[in-house]
């Protein structure tokens, strides 16, 4: 699909910006997210297409301001919900469970 | 045409974090992942996959003629032979920059690299500038990383759209004559694998 | 489903997701060949850069058979086929914007490439 992540000529990025010292993980759950993305796919939830295929259909400003775990958290969650295995209900009630708990 | 009220905050998913633990959590509960292998995965990215790994297959290049060439023929054979083929890094590719070449790398479509050898990819291979610019303006790009490329060099971009990952061979450094192999993989930098880079010369 | 527990871990990060498989295809072309990029504009997946579609390039390398991440995206089977690495000139992809000794080299599956010989 002609979507937000074919980037490849496009102007007006700005230059590019380097992280010195970068940290393998910035936070704990992108760790959780790089090792989820890996189970589901050794699971047989998807293969590499069906993987990027949701990445490519996120809304073009989420995409371009979202980090790439959370890029994989969408199309993770989305693949295991069109596998059947979870429902968007079931994650945002259990979303929302945490955030109130974090907030309590 | 309605008015565009998206700020850049809920743009994003609130607490990420949080939403990746509900996942996590509910994908437990359903018995399709087991925590404890993720916990293993995690240990095994962070002790066991990096550059480290693709330097001792550069210092191995630099000082075994025959090893060059296989890897050069047959890159996934010669980093197998090492141990460093694995997931996202299945199928590899050397690339040799030589005093006329100069290779450099890009996954212009997601953020392809290659993991066994290099480890995770930093946040600026993964970021739009770099993914929009390298392919149509190499010499600006690698300028902002230090690079000058004469223009009687060839700059090669390598756009990683399909299952083949590529690794850049850089060139040894002058000086480097009487270093063994664990001293030169120390000069082999991600950056001189990736291509924005050079190997580093041993009075760095 | 086949949950991944630890002691599998070990061979899935090994072993990864190949994605060449072990069938004989016929390929289209071969290296030194002169190929037109497909003017794809397909709503459903697909692995072809924007920024080369129509563009003129030469095969350089002919990688074997892979799955066809078009179909394989959708469920709709591997279709395997060739992929191969193909070189463009800065000056066929940018105009006068490319540098004229620079080249760039994209991997391209055969239903991409049409002979433009």
């Amino acid at each position: 699909m002609n979507g937000i992540h074919d980037v490849g000529g496009k102007h007006g990025f700005g230059p590019v910006l380097v992280e010195q010292n970068e940290p393998y993980f910035h936070e704990e759950w992108e760790g959780r997210m790089l090792s989820m993305m890996i189970a589901c796919f050794a699971a047989g939830i998807y293969n590499v297409d069906q993987f990027r295929h949701p990445i490519e259909k996120m809304d073009p400003r989420h995409y371009l301001m979202s980090s790439y775990y959370e890029k994989w958290l969408c199309t993770v969650e989305q693949n295991c919900i069109d596998a059947g295995i979870v429902t968007r209900a079931e994650v945002d009630a259990r979303h929302a469970q945490l955030m109130e708990g974090k907030a309590a | 045409m309605t008015t565009d009220n998206h700020s850049h905050a809920n743009v994003l998913i609130p607490e990420v974090g949080l939403r990746v633990k509900a996942l996590e959590s509910l994908l437990a509960e359903k018995k399709a992942i087991d925590p404890a292998a993720l916990d293993l995965i995690i240990e095994t990215f962070e002790t066991q996959m990096g550059p480290k790994n693709g330097a001792k297959v550069v210092a191995k290049a630099w000082t075994d003629p025959k090893y060059r060439s296989w890897l050069l023929e047959d890159g996934t054979a010669a980093i197998k032979s090492l141990g460093y083929i694995g997931v996202q890094g299945e199928n590899m590719v050397a690339l040799e920059n030589t005093p006329t070449v100069h290779n450099v790398v890009v996954c212009t479509l997601c953020s392809c690299y290659p993991w066994p050898t290099l480890g995770l990819p930093p946040i600026w291979f993964k970021s739009a500038p770099y993914r929009a610019r390298v392919v149509i303006e190499p010499r600006s790009v690698l300028k902002e990383f230090g690079l000058d490329v004469p223009d009687d060099v060839e700059v090669r971009v390598w756009d990683s759209t399909a299952e083949l990952r590529y690794l850049v061979l850089p060139m040894r450094p002058s000086g480097t004559e009487n270093l063994t192999e664990q001293e030169l993989a120390a000069l082999v930098t991600r950056d001189s694998m990736i291509g924005t880079g050079v190997a580093q010369s041993p009075s760095h | 489903m086949n949950m991944l527990t630890t002691d599998m871990v070990p061979t899935v990060l090994a072993t990864g997701d190949p994605a060449r498989v072990d069938v004989e295809v016929a390929p289209k072309f071969k290296a030194g060949d002169t190929v037109t990029v497909v003017n794809l504009n397909q709503v459903a997946h697909n692995r072809l850069p924007a920024y080369i579609r129509g563009k003129v390039g030469t095969v350089t390398f002919d990688h074997g058979v892979f799955v066809f991440p078009d179909t394989s995206a959708h469920r709709q089977g591997p279709k395997p086929q060739h992929v191969y690495t193909v070189v463009f000139t800065a000056h066929e992809l940018w105009g006068d914007a490319g540098h004229p000794r620079d080249r760039m080299y994209v991997d391209a599956w055969d239903d991409y490439l049409e002979s433009a010989g």
